[in-house]
């Protein structure tokens, strides 16, 4: 399984202590150029680059098309009252997903919410941590009895709180309470 | 070639760009072009390396002569 | 499910998401913030707009994300 990886997932994901196990869920997780060049800090720097460098990560180099195809996403985000408009560099990733089928990985709400409203992108797979974790957990990449816990110490290293509800669900679905 | 082969001349290759780049000259780069040499060395990947760096091919090749780093064919 | 009744689930989880990062949020640190950064950080409070707050901070989005981080307030996705 493939997956593409924009900046918001990327910046809270590093900073994981299990951050690896990700590369137990995909097969490979591609990085658009233009989300690599929003990466600053050193420390999630160093980790995407020595993941690229071990072919855990892959650059993706985004196509005139490509792009083209983005910016006209990110004018019909606008368009929708109520949706939240979407930038380029997430837009770039969502035409990437619906094109060769990768796992979209964000933690922006307006992707997430055009691939629920926007109807040729429904069909498109849109992880936040959440579902990547849960994924992570029930495979057996990630081993714990305690997976609210896992999931608690994902909070804790990053600051990134998960809508309890949708924690509830997936905790009940892998059965470990919250 | 059979794909060990291939391996092989990669493994060798990346010793080669180990040994004979300039670490000190490595070390004193700002961030992004201390990790695109590095990433360079461990892959011999130049377009990469200069994506990581924010600069263009012929640059990031500069800095890799600057760097001592060989190009290993 | 009709677009109406879509967009009134992410409404609905919007103020949701709005109410825990109003709680969580350090008040007295947002407060002791230059202007640029404090009226980014209600800004993103209020409408969980990263990209946006981002801008009007004048910072980048890592930078920013590490000042919300400092500021207590959440990520709630």
């Amino acid at each position: 399984m493939f997956a593409v990886a924009d900046t918001c997932f990327l910046i809270d994901w590093a900073r994981w202590r299990r951050r690896d196990a990700l590369f137990g869920v995909f097969r490979t997780v591609f990085v658009p150029e233009s989300v690599l060049g929003e990466v600053r800090s050193e420390a999630t720097l160093s980790w995407v680059v020595e993941s690229m460098a071990q072919g855990r990560l892959s650059l993706f180099t985004e196509t005139p098309d490509l792009i083209e195809e983005a910016r006209s996403l990110v004018e019909r985000t606008r368009l929708v009252p109520g949706l939240r408009g979407v930038d380029l560099p997430e837009a770039v990733c969502l035409v990437a997903g619906r094109r060769w089928r990768y796992v979209v990985l964000t933690e922006n709400r307006g992707v997430l919410m055009a691939a629920d409203i926007l109807e040729e992108y429904r069909g498109v797979r849109v992880w936040r941590a959440l579902e990547v974790i849960a994924a992570a957990l029930r495979s057996g990449v990630i081993a714990s009895s305690r997976p609210a816990e896992v999931f608690a110490e994902y909070e804790e290293d990053t600051k990134h709180f998960f809508p309890r509800r949708d924690l509830e669900a997936v905790l009940h679905e892998l059965g470990g309470e919250a | 070639m059979a794909a060990s082969r291939w391996l092989e001349l990669e493994r060798e290759a990346r010793e080669v760009r180990r040994r004979m780049a300039d670490w000190d000259f490595i070390r004193r780069q700002p961030l992004r072009v201390r990790l695109a040499l590095e990433y360079y060395i461990e892959t011999g990947d130049l377009y990469v390396a200069s994506r990581i760096a924010g600069v263009t091919v012929e640059e990031m090749n500069e800095l890799r002569v600057r760097a001592n780093i060989p190009n290993v064919a | 499910m009709s677009l109406e009744e879509r967009l009134r689930k992410w409404l609905e989880l919007e103020r949701e998401a709005r109410e825990v990062r109003r709680r969580m949020a350090d008040w007295d640190f947002i407060r002791r913030q230059p202007p640029r950064l404090r009226a980014a950080l209600v800004y993103y409070v209020e409408t969980g707009d990263i990209r946006t707050s981002a801008k009007l901070s004048g910072l980048e989005l890592e930078d920013f994300r590490e000042l919300l981080r400092r500021a207590n307030v959440p990520v709630v996705v």
